[in-house]
């Protein structure tokens, strides 16, 4: 069985009858990289906040079992420590909570997560190196670990910082929601420099995006393809090619038709 | 006692008795009413009542000086000797008050007047208090700290401090007031910095949750002088807390930073002013309270530029984290600008933890009541981290956060 299935999954906004998410099936196991690709609108950043557990959605219909366990069950910090991270397409600022504390809180939660729930945290030089070592493959300068998450930040700062949590938190399934916008070619290069370190046999990835361009950098083995809330077409890495062309307007006429 | 001493009390107390205690419709009390409360019922304690004091926040480690006033008078005071030698005056304003006269009387009664009750009550009736002098050039290294506490159930302690800093000098006064036993609490704070003096001024309010808790603070600021102001007020049940500052010389700073957390049904009262009175003065003030339960606060903060202040520039905000539906936190900003050139900018706001933050927060794993925590303390710690003194940052910092119980 994949390590990540879903299965018939609907979706509403909370305390409304509006459906964004119309029966999506998705199977994806470690060690692959999945792309999701769509016009706006099509809900595809619903679905990586459905995944993730955001309190904005409601699921009507469906399942997502993740190695096993039934994802819906659980808060969104109970999904995070099961190994789910979720790269924000806008990142929250956290005022007055730095970098190194913050992402040394959700480190320590994670290590937390353990059968017997004790208290594990990481020794602060271990820390402290193993941050610094993420910084220097995302080209981030040390300063900027003693400054509030993403208050302030540029876009491209804003990207590189989530991918710095992920390179932290080690993630088995990794959610990268729109995380190529609002990126310029070197940033680009520098996130997907840092994807591609991370990627491995223990971990899957699900890129969402709008245009193809991240794929050029970060090689899908799958492409989906979502419009009106339902994957429409999956293929392999051409049929990236075949939407850069087509549209996805063309695309979703000849599949309705 | 020295006959213009008295013939100010006089004054103070024929002012107190003709003003009588405010009510709704005075402007500056619409928001806090006082009916229901018996003043007369607390006796105004005369004398100190000895013993430890308990509670204190910042009371650990070095000091210049340290001073605790229990009840009516001082219990104990220290002043390090070499800190002495330099000319420094520390100790009870009610000990000191023949001696240092000429001190004193520029500035009792003259830098916070008798034209509002509590003030001109407290004129009349003080007991005791603090005088700090630092004569010109000296600077004090180590902080002051002082403490003040209410030790008798259900009595007045009218308490007074004095603070002069000479010409370019430096100092830190830390004044706590402890939670000790509920009653009724009124005090006058009036300060007064030279010309390029250094001031950082804590001011703790960790009053007995029972309690009644008037302050009327005032600082006048000279030419290129600076006045570091840090406020936590986290205690006493109702009351409120004048905290001026007068720029009174061209090119002086302000900057009012004030953390406060009100639970249960208790309710805080905030009263500021940023008087600019000369020209490219900077004052700059940012409060940032918690509210929870039904607790209510009350924010008045008024920048006043005189004409012929330009080049001012001024800012205030007040922010409140409201962590209850049944809380509620009034923000009351306002500008009075008599001259051009001047930039003044103001905000408030008023709003429940972000859910969208939170979920931030979770999906990296972190717990929902350690993510709540996490955004509150990264709210308050904006205004907290103005505090320049690390030692006493973490330590406000831990006690506000003893009182969000997420």
């Amino acid at each position: 069985m994949p390590d990540l299935v879903i299965r018939n999954l609907h979706a509403n906004i909370a305390d409304s009858d509006t459906e964004i998410l119309k029966g999506i099936d998705l199977e994806l196991s470690k060690g692959e990289i999945h792309a999701i690709m769509g016009p706006n609108g099509s809900g595809k950043s619903t679905l990586s906040h459905v995944l993730m557990g955001h309190p904005g959605y409601e699921v009507t219909e469906g399942e997502i079992i993740f190695e096993g366990e039934n994802l819906l069950d659980m808060a969104a910090d109970e999904r995070s420590r099961a190994g789910l991270f979720l790269s924000f397409q806008y990142p929250f600022a956290v005022p007055g909570v730095t970098v190194a504390n913050f992402i040394r809180m959700a480190v320590n939660a994670h290590r937390k997560g353990g059968p017997d729930g004790a208290d594990d945290p990481i020794r602060i030089p271990e820390f402290r190196k193993q941050l610094q070592d993420a910084m220097e493959m995302l080209e981030i300068d040390k300063s900027m670990s003693s400054r509030s998450l993403n208050d302030g930040f540029s876009g491209g700062e804003k990207k590189r910082f989530e991918i710095l949590q992920m390179a932290m938190l080690k993630p088995k399934l990794a959610i990268l929601d729109e995380t190529d916008s609002g990126l310029d070619i070197d940033a680009l290069r520098i996130v997907s420099g840092g994807i591609n370190a991370l990627m491995g046999p223990d971990m899957g990835t699900l890129i969402i995006t709008h245009y193809q361009r991240i794929l050029d950098y970060v090689e899908p083995d799958r492409i989906h393809v979502l419009v009106d809330g339902r994957i429409v077409r999956s293929g392999g890495p051409e049929l990236a090619k075949e939407l850069e062309t087509t549209g996805y307007a063309e695309l979703a006429k000849e599949t309705v038709s | 006692m020295s006959t213009w001493l008295e013939t100010r009390r006089k004054a103070a107390a024929e002012s107190s008795e003709a003003l009588g205690v405010p009510s709704l419709s005075d402007e500056h009390w619409r928001f806090t009413s006082l009916r229901g409360i018996d003043f007369d019922r607390y006796a105004v304690s005369a004398e100190a009542t000895a013993g430890d004091m308990a509670g204190a926040i910042l009371g650990e480690g070095d000091h210049a000086g340290r001073l605790v006033m229990r009840d009516g008078g001082v219990v104990a005071e220290e002043l390090l000797a070499d800190v002495a030698a330099q000319g420094v005056v520390f100790g009870s304003l009610a000990r000191l008050a023949d001696e240092h006269a000429a001190l004193i009387e520029p500035i009792l009664g003259t830098i916070v007047g008798y034209d509002e009750r509590f003030a001109a009550e407290n004129g009349a009736l003080w007991t005791d208090g603090l005088l700090l002098h630092v004569p010109a050039g000296v600077k004090v290294q180590l902080p002051f700290h002082t403490a003040y506490e209410i030790a008798t159930a259900e009595s007045a302690q009218q308490w007074r401090v004095i603070v002069s800093l000479g010409e370019g000098a430096e100092a830190t006064l830390v004044e706590e007031h402890l939670p000790g036993q509920p009653g009724y609490a009124n005090g006058v704070a009036e300060l007064v910095l030279a010309e390029t003096a250094h001031l950082t001024y804590v001011v703790v309010q960790d009053r007995n949750d029972a309690s009644l808790h008037f302050a009327a603070h005032r600082a006048e600021i000279a030419k290129d002088a600076t006045l570091e102001w840090s406020a936590c007020s986290i205690g006493s049940k109702t009351g409120k807390t004048r905290m001026e500052t007068r720029l009174t010389g061209e090119g002086s700073t302000g900057r009012l930073s004030a953390v406060y957390v009100v639970d249960g049904k208790r309710h805080l009262d905030l009263d500021t002013t940023q008087e600019h009175d000369a020209p490219n003065a900077v004052s700059d003030l940012a409060f940032k309270g918690v509210l929870l339960d039904s607790a209510r606060s009350v924010w008045r903060g008024v920048i006043r530029v005189a004409e012929g202040a330009h080049g001012t520039d001024a800012y205030q905000e007040n922010r409140n984290l409201m962590l209850s539906p049944t809380a509620r936190a009034d923000s009351i900003p306002g500008l009075e600008i008599d001259t051009n050139d001047v930039r003044c900018t103001h905000g408030a706001t008023a709003g429940p933890v972000d859910p969208m933050l939170k979920f931030y927060l979770m999906s990296r794993g972190i717990p929902q009541a350690e993510a709540e925590r996490m955004i509150v303390e990264g709210f308050l710690e904006e205004a907290l981290e103005r505090i320049p003194d690390l030692r006493i940052r973490e330590a406000l910092t831990t006690a506000v956060m003893r009182r969000v119980p997420v």
